[in-house]
């Protein structure tokens, strides 16, 4: 019975192979590794990984039961100066358990080779190199700084992490900044506890599993010492030649792309005890985190705020007005106290009372009063751009919680926490890929989390140029959904003047006057406009005789936001927006056009980004029509010659001028 | 009976108290003028410093900060330091709202802890506590109240009663008491146009109260706050420096006590590196020769790390330990490089100064331990050579943009002394570009450049060559922003370290350079050198402008027309000559496809006045528009 449950994980990880085994063992550096100069297949290196093995084993005592031991022996070449930091590692742990054990680290066997006249020399890693303090009340950290290394050096050592967290290992990252030549990781873990081995990244990683017999020797409370004899699941997985991890612009995080092993508790089975599901499946996790108390009985708690959704909803009538009234209410009351997290702290009730709470704790108020008043409510599971995203059912890797509400068939996401956002705009640092909605009776479903509708701006210029080139005119700017919230956002740091200093500067020196602003403050869902205007006389040449004027002014596209030749990364745009632009001349007196650019429409493969611009001249007035759309949030590295290109052309249109001559 | 009248009077009073607090920090009585451009208000800043004795001092704050919104919240700096000689006796802080009344009371067991180990800090002694509050309302005013013993009193905090900008100032004060017998002394500066009136100047005692300064804004290109607004130093000719008396009046005994107290015995060395060394040397006799081996030998054997232990991190590990370990900070490399240098009989001294891109001065005028940062100071004839020891790339002797143009103060063997560094003169700071460029009838641009950097254009080049790829091709992507599908087709590098000369040469090609239209086809003329940048625009300008380094450009190019083709338009030669520097252009034609682009472009260091800044940013225009210039050809 027990041995069915293993095969079935077992078979959903099979992936067999002959992991070479490689004759790694500390101690035994090569001359080969020594005398090496550059690395093999990566001559930019500064440093490469020879060897990262990793393993895990349980260990069992009486008092605190099984705890795991994580151990780590790296080898590590240095190629150039600028590897020379690989010399020091740095290990945090965590120590801020309620009732845990703290985590525990320590080093051992850190030696650095050198070769010194041909022969080895060896230099041992001694206790004044290595440190370990208090960071905070959650974190410690263990430091090594290796001796006497130098450009050629190959240096090791090995570390052990004790922990009583069995629910989450550590992750173990196959690719670094630099190439990893052979990685390994080995878990041993007793049949009573099933873990799911999350493999990410786009290198090939073997994995071998088998069946075996595993023991633990422990002294009973009587001081005596007992044998216990399990099957316990041996799987090893392998990489060679991994390349180093290279960033590259509009990349949502590269952590997303690096390759890693992250294993998850799923259940517990132990003997004469009911097994335990900690995950396995959404709906599992969902019921798992309900469960907790600082998760379903917190959201659950309303008692506190039945009063007060009473007295704001006295004369609300729809469902859509309640929820708008609701969400208003808690984001003008909450402040966030940038703790992130889907469980409650310090509980919602006394965040309710202090006005400040972490992100569970706000949204849970939200939902809580949304409930009280009749309407379907649930928190949704996710991700910050800066932690990663949720690709298998677990737990762990979730850091936020907001809100979604059913109203009819329309489905609402909700975020509190944030001082300018509004249904269905979410935070920006919210926005990744897609988070897990789930409800108490263990139901769930994926929510796409980016916008399927473009965010819009607006640009409208009216503008006059004299017969010297001098323009002067005005402008209107609407910016609507997560433009505005962008802008509302960054328009709450800034101070006005620096802003149009900033303005000023690049647009490339105009001056601007009558600036003013409407909703920035007041109502979310509409458009926040600015209003101004603006004189340049640089915006226009006067060659012989003949004015040239660029059409798209100091909005013109002059550099192509992908320089790299090759792409491997998605291309990350954060949502999908939709620029537009009305540009309006009066050509001066004593002035006739000559020449203009002719309208275009450039279209990517599958309409994942468009351009038009279209010209018109009526009487003397020349009319510019240009709109720009990205119509995805993140699109896959397939599109980056088409967008490359796109811009490309975008570039030499926009540098096609209108030419004016004297009449 | 007594007692309860007694304890009436007291909640009176009490209560009476408290209502006079509860209007005072009121948020509406703040001053218009107060107000403007502030994003918070600092009521009363007041700093009592108590120093008891050479080894006690004691720092009472209380400052009490009305924040108007977000962007104020930094003025709370609700912080303390603490370490082993150092304790943080309390620290409290009350919120209130707007009207006044009490929001909020934060005990010191709700302040954070944390170390102060960070980036390259690999370990510290040293931790802090903080202040992490969530506002709930704005506007709010919080009364923050610390007190920390120190042993330590070599360092008395300055005292700025202004401390940012878009920060107001309601009241400022500053009250120190001292022993007659320590020889307490201060150091005021840029007090002028500001309200700041001292009350009490005895051998003992000091105070100052400073009272309404308006909230100010920061303005591009400005000299260091503490260049421009009030500041008083202050000081103790009998000091305590992490356990270790000292005394000194003059930079001279200074550095005799330095070198007694913090350097002595630091620098031995095992007789084999001492022979090791010699060896390395051989027979070279020119004691700067000799000190260019040994320096090459040090930045080969070591890396620079960071760890905060010892007499508050001001004592250098021993030379014999980075001879063993291969690693130490400032200090511990550049006593390390200093008892090498000894051993080959090259004198050499250990010098403490200010490591900034800003040029920061050891305020000469003043005797105290300051600095925050090591370098070695060779003795070469009349002269001086600084080294840096730190770095494993920097060519010997080279200091610009780091620790040039400041005054150091350097432990000789007889005492200190002040010592200006390497001043790199504007006319040596050279960037050359020579090369030519051929434009395609269909308006395809290709070309070769050569262009070689010195004085301090040299540090910002040499990096380059330590570049991965990739990001060797983003940096001339930027670089040349003006060229639009720039492809690199060549590059390669000669970075000569001794002649400290750093040279790229890059081939490079690009379509639709020159763009066709109507049988025209427009040319950049200036391909290799624009300046698209500009100088901002500021609105009366208040503070005075610095160029902290000046720069001369020159440029070569021989530019070749598309066949087929012949000239309309030619841009004219230009020159500007201003106070800040000078600019020309001049094209000359060879013959129908032949011109020769040259280019030359001179700035000059210097401060200049608040009012000069707008002729300056129109010099930096008209070296931006010309340097757009075009050529524009008709198709034959």
């Amino acid at each position: 019975m027990f041995f069915k449950t293993i095969r079935l994980v077992f078979f959903v990880l099979l992936f067999f192979a002959n992991a070479t085994a490689q004759n790694q063992e500390l101690g035994k550096v090569s001359m080969a590794e020594l005398e090496s100069k550059v690395h093999p297949n990566d001559t930019t290196a500064v440093a490469a990984i020879l060897f990262n093995k990793a393993k895990t084993v349980f260990v069992y005592d009486i008092r605190n039961g099984f705890s795991v031991v994580h151990e780590f022996q790296i080898r590590i070449k240095i190629y150039k100066k600028e590897g020379l930091s690989w010399a020091n590692f740095t290990v945090p742990y965590y120590v801020g358990y309620e009732n845990d054990k703290k985590d525990v680290v320590e080093f051992s066997n850190g030696m650095t080779y050198n070769l010194e006249n041909k022969t080895v020399v060896k230099t041992k890693l001694t206790n004044e190199g290595t440190f370990k303090q208090n960071v905070n009340k959650y974190w410690n950290e263990a430091t090594i700084v290796l001796p006497n290394v130098k450009v050629g050096s190959v240096i090791e050592f090995k570390y052990t992490l004790k922990s009583a967290n069995i629910t989450k290992f550590p992750v173990f990252n196959v690719q670094y900044d630099i190439p990893v030549d052979y990685f390994e990781y080995n878990s041993k873990t007793p049949e009573f506890f099933i873990y799911k081995p999350i493999l990410k990244g786009f290198v090939a990683v073997k994995n071998e599993m088998k069946l075996e017999n595993g023991s633990q020797n422990y002294e009973d409370k009587f001081n005596a010492t007992v044998n216990m004899y399990y099957k316990q699941i041996n799987s090893m997985f392998t990489a060679e030649n991994v390349p180093a991890l290279i960033g590259e612009n509009y990349v949502d995080n590269i952590k997303n792309y690096r390759s890693y092993i992250n294993y998850e508790l799923e259940r517990t089975r132990f003997p004469e005890e009911p097994v335990k599901d900690y995950s396995i499946t959404w709906e599992g996790v969902a019921k798992t985190i309900y469960k907790e108390d600082d998760f379903g009985k917190e959201l659950n708690e309303h008692a506190y705020l039945e009063q007060d959704v009473r007295a704001i909803l006295k004369d609300a009538t729809t469902p859509e007005e309640k929820m708008d009234i609701i969400f208003k209410f808690v984001q003008n009351k909450m402040n966030w106290n940038n703790d992130y997290g889907f469980y409650t702290d310090k509980g919602v009730k006394k965040a309710y009372l202090d006005r400040t709470g972490n992100v569970a704790e706000i949204n849970f108020i939200l939902i809580a009063m949304l409930k009280l008043a009749g309407i379907k409510a649930n928190p949704v599971l996710t991700c910050t751009v800066d932690r990663g995203i949720p690709t298998y059912p677990n737990r762990t890797i979730f850091n936020y919680v907001i809100a979604a509400v059913q109203i009819d068939d329309k489905q609402i996401l909700l975020d509190a926490t944030n001082k300018f956002t509004s249904p269905n705009i979410l935070p920006l640092p919210v926005l990744n890929w897609t988070g897990r909605l789930i409800e108490q009776d263990g139901n769930s479903a994926e929510i796409n989390l980016y916008p399927s509708l473009p965010s819009r701006k607006n640009y409208s210029l009216l503008l006059n140029i004299d017969a010297n080139g001098k323009m002067a005119g005005k402008i209107r700017i609407q910016r609507k959904d997560y433009d505005a919230l962008r802008f509302r956002e960054e328009n709450a740091r800034m101070n006005k003047d620096n802003y149009l200093e900033k303005i000023e500067n690049d647009w490339n020196g105009v001056d601007i006057s009558d600036y003013s602003i409407e909703n920035t403050a007041t109502d979310f869902s509409k458009p926040v406009t600015e209003t101004f205007t603006f004189s340049t006389e640089k915006h226009s040449d006067i060659i012989n005789g003949k004015m040239y004027i660029n059409p798209m002014l100091f909005f013109t596209t002059t550099v192509n936001p992908f320089v790299q030749e090759k792409r491997v990364m998605p291309i990350y745009f954060q949502y999908p927006k939709l620029e537009k632009f009305s540009i309006n001349f009066e050509i001066p007196e004593g002035f006739a056009i000559e020449s203009m650019p002719k309208g275009i429409k450039i279209v990517t493969p599958d309409s994942v980004a468009s351009f038009s611009l279209d010209t018109l001249l009526v009487g003397n007035k020349i009319q510019i029509q240009v709109s720009m759309e990205l119509n995805k949030a993140i699109v896959s590295a397939d599109y980056y010659d088409a967008l490359k290109d796109f811009f490309q052309k975008i570039i030499e249109k926009e540098k096609e001028q209108i030419v004016l001559k004297k009449r | 009976m007594k007692i309860k009248s007694l304890f009436l009077v007291l909640t009176i009073c009490i209560s009476i108290a408290v209502q006079a607090q509860k209007s005072e920090y009121n948020a509406q009585s703040i001053s218009d003028s107060l107000k403007e451009n502030a994003n918070a208000v600092v009521r009363l800043n007041q700093i009592d410093i108590l120093i008891a004795s050479q080894r006690s001092m004691t720092i009472k704050t209380k400052r009490v900060i009305t924040v108007l919104n977000e962007k104020g919240l930094r003025a709370i700096d609700a912080i303390e330091w603490y370490n082993k000689s150092t304790t943080v006796r309390s620290i409290e802080a009350i919120v209130y709202d707007g009207l006044g009344n009490e929001i909020k009371k934060i005990k010191r067991k709700d302040f954070k802890d944390q170390s102060a180990v960070s980036g390259s800090t690999l370990f510290s002694e040293n931790r802090y506590v903080f202040l992490d509050y969530t506002p709930i309302v704005y506007p709010f005013t919080l009364i923050y109240e610390s007190e920390v013993q120190t042993s330590t009193t070599a360092f008395i905090p300055e005292w700025k009663p202004l401390t940012d900008y878009f920060l107001s100032v309601e009241k400022s004060i500053l009250n120190v008491n001292c022993p007659s017998n320590l020889g307490f002394k201060k150091k005021e500066a840029n007090f002028s146009d500001f309200k700041i009136v001292k009350s009490t100047d005895t051998p003992t005692q000091l105070s100052y109260t400073a009272t309404h300064i308006l909230a100010q804004k920061r303005e591009e290109y400005s000299p260091d706050f503490d260049v421009i607004f009030p500041v008083v130093t202050m000081g103790l000719e009998y000091f305590n420096l992490e356990g270790v008396d000292g005394n000194a009046k003059t930079w001279k005994e200074y550095g005799q006590w330095f070198s007694e107290k913090i350097l002595s015995g630091t620098d031995d060395l095992s007789a084999e590196t001492k022979t090791k060394i010699r060896t390395l040397v051989g027979n070279e006799t020119d004691p700067i020769k000799k000190a260019r081996i040994v320096y090459h030998y040090v930045q080969e054997k070591t890396r620079y790390i960071f760890i905060h232990v010892g007499i508050g991190g001001w004592k250098p590990m021993p030379a014999s330990d980075v001879d063993r370990l291969g690693y130490g900070d400032c200090k511990a490399l550049s006593n390390y490089t200093k008892a090498l240098l000894e051993a080959v009989d090259v004198p050499a001294y250990y010098t403490e100064l200010y490591g900034d891109e800003d040029k920061m001065d050891i305020k000469s005028d003043f005797v105290s331990i300051q600095g925050n940062h090591v370098i070695l100071c060779v003795p070469n004839k009349d002269k001086y050579l600084f080294l840096e020891c730190t770095s494993q790339d920097i060519p010997f002797g080279y200091q610009a943009n780091f620790t040039d143009d400041r005054n150091v103060i350097v432990m000789k063997p007889d005492g200190g002394e002040i010592i200006r560094t390497k001043i790199y003169d504007d006319t040596d700071n050279t960037k050359s570009s020579k090369g030519s460029y051929t434009v395609a009838p269909d308006g395809t641009l290709s070309g070769t450049v050569t262009m070689v950097s010195e004085g301090t254009r040299y540090g910002r080049k040499y990096y380059l060559e330590k570049m991965q790829p990739t990001d060797q091709e983003k940096h001339y992507k930027e670089y040349w922003d003006n060229i639009n599908n720039l492809k690199i087709d060549k590059l390669a590098f000669v970075n000569d370290k001794e002649a400290i000369r750093f040279t790229e040469n890059v081939a490079i090609s690009a379509v639709n350079y020159g763009t066709i239209a109507n049988n025209k086809m427009m040319v950049p003329v200036n391909a290799f050198t624009q300046y698209t940048g500009s100088v901002k625009r500021i609105r009366n300008r208040k503070t005075p402008f610095e160029i902290a380094r000046g720069s001369a450009d020159s440029d070569e190019i021989k530019v070749v027309l598309p066949a087929g083709f012949s000239v309309e338009f030619l841009p004219a030669n230009f020159e500007s000559k201003t106070k800040f520097g000078s600019y020309t252009t001049e094209i000359i034609k060879k013959d129908d496809n032949n011109l020769i682009y040259k280019r030359t472009l001179f700035v000059k260091s210097g401060l200049y006045a608040n009012k000069d800044y707008d002729e300056y940013r129109l010099f930096m225009e008209q070296v931006n528009r010309n340097d757009n210039a075009k050529i524009i050809l008709t198709k034959n």
